[in-house]
């Protein structure tokens, strides 16, 4: 009788845990399938819709499922506003939704709709459907012209914006008085500053913040190349990173650490590392992105702080960096009804960029916007949101519609890392270039 | 009768089905799956293609970081497992003494093990950060040092760090492996061998290591195993930077799958990674086991 009650429970085990293995599979990422025909499963004419948001602050996953859009949350307003279509909505943290995406797609249970900055390998790989397909027109009309150009491959617009961001080199303005320097605007102007305040306060304050880390070192190529009159393409739009101009901007900057006016480890101090020595009052100059005043003060920092533009090297332009992130649609052979999806997608894209919705999900994340719908509002509510449309109006972007970005991306990275450790850094160029060429 | 005995035959299968079935489940499986995808091709999205037989093993091989990174690898695990052990061991020597707070100085040495990882990485890039770290702060302060000092001057300064943070955490784990077999050491040897006029060395090596050896085995296959895949404390310190000088095989195939999105030579370099394990797990298990049967 013992026996057969040990047999008993052992199956009884056997099931529980092949039972918490199943309920379990839909939260990891490697096996989220499992939880797809339920979720794509119609109920009549209903329609799911899969869509991943990624987490810019400690707010984002409140205002889409908690209670952070005036006590209720993005999915249950648009669900009540749009009978018939159900989101199933997650937010990701930056560092996995690369993982996560990727799984799905390898799964074959990519989302219905991604929020992400890259779009390049989507849709070159056909997995995105173009943007005339699902968007309306009256809001594709209300995108920034500018940002839309920065998603199309071969004449056609694979995403939309949904919010960006741009560079300044932001200063102490309390340390340059202190100092007696006004704020450089070439390069050689840069140094004198650089040495004067490392004088003023006898090298324990770092007049100059460089990020060469995992995490941004291309923008710190396209601080230096593009204030070079170089960058990653040419003026026909082909690869040029071995480009003389950009060999020159990254031995300046090289150099800068080299004379010690800059943060000692650029390889492992990101960005955050800089914001944090800028707020605490050990950085007199670091490029940053127009969060940096919320930033400080979230810190509980308190510097007197303006903004300037990126020094460029004599004779030439500096550019601000834009960085804008995207929102883009997969496509979903299995969709019994490709009209109505493409409509539902349509209407989560309405919903989300209305001014009603939009303009305080930018605020709250403290980014800029991506339709002029919104400016109106964003600048009664905040006027330093003016001044950031202008910057944004003509700063440059990554060249992330050509394919091979990835590989450029890091591939500068590499170089730039490597060129720290003693390496030339014009062959470490022209080894990019070689390969890219390959 | 009959019928008992072949019961008793087939219900230890019983009881092991629940653990086969998911060592099959979620082991085996991912295993086999990531066996299939280092012969296809993956593009960069994740789309798995074709086969392409010993393709992605071949650029694995050739990658620029690929012999920087296996070295680094050989030096993380050897450093790691090795100084962890010898340290482990003294600890455990020290704590098998009787002396007062013995109880308290067991409960902090597991503070470390107990910890997250990635806390024990964050906490140690604040201690060492040059600008405002706990250490120079200390040293600042307590007039050991005049002027700040730059801890992470370099990358092979770093990857020091690293290792040292790898032991650190690693260190109460041998410690406690050890001081369970050195706890089921009959007293009455050591009383035998005084009596025989063995000194400490003599009894360390006659008694004590042979007594504890199958505790150092367990604990040295399995920090092989863990150190070898420890993904945390070099993710979180130095991602691999500069260049992958500090990376070793799980961040590095990390980085080239989900950062260059060379995921093909990353599943190549994962299935290397886990035949390496394998070798060295079994060479060690198999030299120890052989060693106790001759004895």
């Amino acid at each position: 009788m013992k026996k057969l009650l040990s047999l008993l429970l052992a199956l009884v085990m056997i099931f529980a845990l092949t039972a918490c293995g199943q309920s379990a599979a839909p939260a990891a990422p490697a096996a989220p399938a499992a939880s797809e025909p339920e979720a794509e499963e119609p109920a009549g004419d209903e329609i799911t819709l899969d869509v991943i948001i990624c987490q810019y602050g400690p707010n984002t996953n409140e205002w889409f499922l908690g209670s952070g859009m005036n006590g209720t949350n993005f999915v249950d307003k648009f669900e009540a506003e749009n009978p018939g279509v159900k989101l199933n909505l997650d937010v990701v943290s930056w560092n996995d939704v690369y993982t996560e995406v990727d799984t799905r797609i390898a799964n074959n249970n990519a989302p219905d709709i991604l929020n992400i900055d890259v779009f390049a390998n989507y849709a070159n790989e056909g997995l995105l459907m173009p943007v005339k397909d699902y968007c309306p027109d009256e809001l594709f009309g209300d995108f920034f012209p500018q940002f839309i150009e920065q998603s199309v491959i071969d004449g056609t617009v694979w995403a939309v914006p949904d919010l960006a961001s741009a560079r300044a080199l932001f200063y102490n303005v309390d340390m340059l008085e202190e100092v007696g320097v006004e704020v450089p605007t070439t390069w050689a102007e840069l140094e004198d500053v650089s040495q004067a305040i490392i004088d003023f306060y006898d090298g324990e304050v770092y007049p100059w913040g460089i990020d060469m880390t995992t995490d941004e070192g291309q923008a710190a190529f396209a601080y230096y190349t593009w204030g070079n009159g170089g960058g990653f393409v040419d003026a026909d739009g082909n690869w040029a990173v071995n480009s003389a101009e950009n060999v020159e901007g990254i031995q300046f900057a090289l150099g800068l650490i080299e004379k010690g006016y800059t943060n000692p480890n650029p390889a492992t101090q990101t960005r955050y590392d800089l914001q944090d020595m800028f707020a605490a009052g050990k950085m007199a100059m670091v490029i940053a992105p127009n969060q940096l005043p919320t930033y400080v003060a979230d810190k509980g920092g308190n510097i007197n702080m303006a903004t300037a533009g990126i020094p460029a090297n004599e004779g030439k332009t500096g550019s601000s960096v834009g960085v804008m992130d995207r929102v883009m649609a997969f496509k979903d052979e299995s969709a019994p009804d490709q009209a109505a999806r493409n409509e539902a997608i349509g209407k989560f894209l309405t919903f989300f960029y209305n001014p009603e919705n939009y303009v305080g999900w930018v605020s709250m994340e403290g980014f800029l916007p991506a339709v002029n719908s919104a400016v109106e509002a964003l600048v009664a509510s905040d006027p330093s949101f003016g001044a950031w449309l202008d910057v944004l109006g003509s700063c440059q972007f990554y060249p992330a519609a050509k394919a091979e970005w990835d590989q450029v991306k890091q591939g500068v990275i590499a170089a730039e890392q490597n060129a720290l450790t003693g390496a030339d850094i014009q062959a470490e160029l022209d080894a990019l270039q070689a390969e890219l060429a390959g | 009768m009959n019928t008992s005995l072949n019961r008793n035959k087939w219900e230890p299968y019983v009881w092991l089905l629940p653990s086969v079935l998911l060592i099959a489940i979620f082991v085996v499986f991912p295993i086999l799956i990531v066996f299939k995808l280092s012969f296809s091709e993956i593009s960069k999205a994740g789309v798995v293609g074709g086969f392409v037989g010993f393709d992605n093993y071949v650029e694995a091989v050739h990658l620029p970081a690929f012999k920087v990174v296996m070295l680094n690898t050989l030096y993380w695990v050897l450093s790691v497992v090795g100084l962890s052990t010898i340290l482990g061991f003294i600890i455990a020597m020290v704590l098998n003494q009787k002396f007062r707070g013995r109880k308290i100085a067991r409960s902090i040495l597991v503070f470390p093990w107990a910890t997250s990882l990635v806390i024990q990485a964050s906490v140690w890039n604040y201690i060492i950060k040059y600008e405002y770290g706990n250490l120079n702060n200390v040293l600042l302060n307590t007039g050991i040092i005049n002027q700040a000092v730059n801890w992470r001057s370099s990358y092979p300064v770093e990857f020091v760090w690293e290792c040292a943070v790898g032991i650190f955490v690693t260190v109460p784990f041998v410690t406690f492996c050890v001081l369970s077999g050195l706890q089921s050491i009959d007293g009455s040897l050591y009383e035998a061998a005084t009596m025989d006029g063995a000194g400490f060395w003599s009894k360390l090596r006659h008694i004590t290591l042979p007594m504890v050896r199958p505790s150092l085995t367990v604990s040295t296959v399995l920090n092989i195993i863990y150190v070898f895949n420890s993904f945390p404390i070099i993710y979180t310190m130095t991602k691999g930077a500069p260049a992958h000088k500090t990376d070793t095989m799980i961040t590095y195939l990390y980085m080239l799958s989900f950062y260059e999105r060379k995921k093909g030579p990353a599943t190549a370099l994962s299935v290397i990674g886990f035949l390496i394990l394998c070798f060295c797990a079994g060479v060690y298990m198999m030299t120890v086991m052989r060693r106790e049967e001759e004895q």
